[in-house]
């Protein structure tokens, strides 16, 4: 029963991490009612698993040795896309509220999209949601020795809920912070989450044989390993291997460098002068902070 | 500043694309495993360093297993009762555990590469 409640906890986390940093999100700016994009996306992740567990085991042949794989990485890649476009959202909130707050924030959610938001808590869901529905199956049609069977589900149910929990007290937390740190926290939270799928992205692709195998650059497998619970929490969090490749590394690395500098390099920038160079000299330079785009 | 990281940007996607090339394709040997209890027969599969090879994972069991190496990133489903083929790379020498994720306690097996 622990056993099934730990994989379940684990395969839950990540989603439930996403669902509450958007339901927070919408909360915070005021637009709680939008919650229900969130909800949608969910649910739609939800039934596109049952609906993948269920291809899987009708699935044979080539499409059954790749399908899943091919699937699996367009949904990390996806989910490191809407991300990415999150993130930079949370930026453009986190300046905007040292300004005139309301305003910025009906601009901003004029400009968005919220189908983007939809999509994190949909992508969020799939991306281990096939795989826990398999285990869940597998352990109801287990046959023979029925109750263990259903104390293991109860296992994996507890898990989930757990998850769940987590989720709200990431929403109730969210609620104590202050407005600019809230964002300030949760787009740092999302670059990270980001980096590290963008890392198991590549990973995947040198698994399937797309990129190329690189050897191991370190092992501390010793202090935090990552078939562990705690290594589990810092993989979805930010990434965690215990054994990373070189190409993972580089994968993490150049994610971290090229978005942080593009999201957070403005707080680097702040003391000194703007170049005179700088081409435009009120327009702003990032195309997510147009108020009509 | 913001040229510097679209350059960056394009470098990575480039260096990626260009290693992508890379890849050999021979005939790999194929190697059987079979999954029955929840477990893994053989637990301990000899293969030859340096050489890709393809495990073909067969699930007599009636429910789900997972194949998972955590080193070599490597996550299949098995859905009971099927056969599916997975891509190994070549391995350098060592030794590489692999697990049934959905009954850790059982399945476990080891890839030695030699």
């Amino acid at each position: 029963m622990s056993a099934t409640f730990l994989v379940a906890l684990r395969e839950a986390f990540e989603a439930a991490l996403l669902l509450g940093i958007v339901y927070g999100y919408l909360d915070k700016i005021g637009r709680g009612y939008h919650a229900r994009w969130v909800t949608a996306g969910a649910a739609a992740g939800v039934l596109a698993s049952i609906a993948a567990g269920a291809a899987m085991t009708w699935l044979s042949g080539p499409l059954l040795d790749l399908g899943p794989d091919v699937v699996g990485a367009a949904v990390i890649f996806l989910a490191v896309g809407v991300l990415t476009w999150m993130t930079a959202w949370m930026r453009q909130h986190a300046r905007a509220v040292m300004g005139q707050v309301q305003r910025r924030v009906d601009a901003a959610e004029r400009s968005h999209r919220l189908w983007v938001i939809a999509l994190i808590a949909f992508t969020g869901v799939f991306r281990e949601g096939a795989e826990t529905v398999l285990f869940m199956w597998g352990m109801v049609s287990q046959p023979g020795d029925g109750g263990t069977a259903w104390s293991n589900l109860g296992g994996a149910v507890l898990g989930i809920a757990a998850a769940a929990a987590l989720a709200w007290a990431i929403f109730r937390g969210g609620r104590r912070l202050s407005l600019p740190r809230f964002f300030t926290v949760t787009s740092a939270l999302l670059l990270f989450v980001a980096a590290g799928l963008f890392a198991t992205g590549v990973g995947r692709l040198a698994a399937m044989g797309i990129l190329p195998v690189t050897s191991a650059l370190w092992d501390t497998s010793w202090l935090v390993d990552d078939g562990g619970i705690v290594g589990s929490f810092l993989g979805g969090l930010v990434g965690y291997r215990a054994r990373p490749t070189s190409l993972e590394v580089a994968a993490w690395g150049s994610y971290v460098v090229v978005a942080g500098l593009l999201f957070f390099g403005d707080l680097l920038r702040r003391p000194r002068r703007r170049s005179a160079t700088v081409r435009g000299p009120v327009a702003p330079a990032e195309p997510w902070s147009r108020p009509d785009a | 500043m913001r040229r510097l990281v679209a350059f960056l940007g394009v470098a990575v996607i480039l260096g990626l694309g260009g290693a992508a090339g890379a890849t050999a394709a021979d005939k790999p040997v194929e190697i059987a495993l079979t999954i029955e209890n929840n477990r893994f027969s053989p637990e301990e599969i000899k293969v030859k360093a340096g050489a890709p090879f393809v495990l073909v994972i067969t699930n007599k069991d009636k429910t789900p297993e997972e194949f998972e190496s955590k080193e070599l990133r490597i996550e299949k489903v098995v859905p009971g009762g099927k056969t599916l083929r997975v891509r190994m790379p070549s391995l350098k020498p060592g030794t590489y555990p692999f697990i049934g994720d959905y009954h850790q306690q059982t399945a476990k097996g080891r890839i030695v590469a030699e």
